[in-house]
């Protein structure tokens, strides 16, 4: 069965910018999954399971800090890696939170195609 | 204020990186611009110890081109997803030139991108504010990155 990715970002765009930059890292997907913020993630996460996780932080009803912490109460998705996908210059207190609730790590933009490959290609 | 190399550095960064275009830098402007016509801006506040703005000023047809080459799909008029394009490149200039901005360990905080679009505008430059605008040219024409600062009392 072909890997599968969930993009969490309450832009569209952005997540067509993610998505991108993953084909640009060599790295394919047969299956893309979107969701807007965290809840929709967390309702599409019922019945599927994407192979890595990659997330805003910053967005609207359930940002990345809420869904991390509802993803980590559920056996069925708690293993799922989560990759946060931030801004150079964002907030750092919110980075460091991610990584302390389990995120496996975070792509800070720009980035380049090779670190986003050094962060998940040892997560797939 | 001489941000000027660190604008061109940061810009090169981020549209060689993500954008994937070569862009080659101007001399920075001598005259403020504040009028435009038929472009698109996108900007993005410095709140805190240094309040301000980074801006990106495009050409319709810049825009277009960069959203294009940014998303790796055809663009065929400025939509939404232009819109976010240029936001999010202003987000990422403003938040790679924040340590500079933030030198002295003054805390800075970045605003939402805000974009604005129409065939003729006028943005005014803040109050008692140092400003600098570098040209760059791309294979889809020229823009501007503009960075103003208000003056320290």
């Amino acid at each position: 069965m072909g890997k599968a990715v969930l993009i969490i970002d309450d832009s569209t765009t952005m997540r067509k910018i993610v998505n991108r930059s993953l084909r640009q890292a060599g790295l394919e997907f047969d299956t893309v999954l979107e969701a807007g913020d965290g809840q929709e993630a967390i309702d599409l996460l019922a019945s599927q399971k994407p192979d890595i996780i990659l997330s805003d932080i910053n967005m609207p009803n359930m940002d990345g800090i809420e869904f991390l912490k509802t993803k980590a109460a559920d056996a069925s998705i708690k293993d799922i890696p989560v990759v946060m996908v931030t801004t150079e210059g964002g907030s750092e207190d919110m980075v460091e939170q991610s990584m302390s609730l389990g995120a496996s790590g975070c792509v800070k933009k720009p980035f380049t195609p090779d670190q986003v490959n050094e962060v998940l290609g040892p997560l797939l | 204020m001489d941000f000027t190399e660190k604008i061109v550095e940061v810009a090169k960064e981020i549209f060689e990186t993500m954008v994937m275009v070569d862009v080659t830098a101007g001399t920075p402007l001598d005259e403020h611009v504040s009028r435009f016509e038929c472009s698109l801006s996108a900007m993005v506040g410095f709140a805190g110890f240094k309040q301000g703005n980074l801006s990106i000023h495009a050409p319709d047809k810049v825009a277009r081109g960069l959203t294009q080459d940014f998303l790796g799909m055809e663009v065929e008029e400025i939509n939404e997803d232009v819109e976010d394009a240029m936001g999010e490149l202003a987000n990422m200039l403003a938040g790679s030139l924040k340590p500079f901005i933030s030198e002295n360990g003054g805390k800075v905080e970045l605003s939402l991108p805000s974009v604005v679009h129409g065939e003729e505008y006028t943005l005014t430059v803040v109050n008692k504010a140092d400003w600098v605008l570098v040209p760059f040219t791309v294979a889809h024409g020229d823009f501007l990155v503009g960075l103003e600062l208000k003056k320290q009392s």
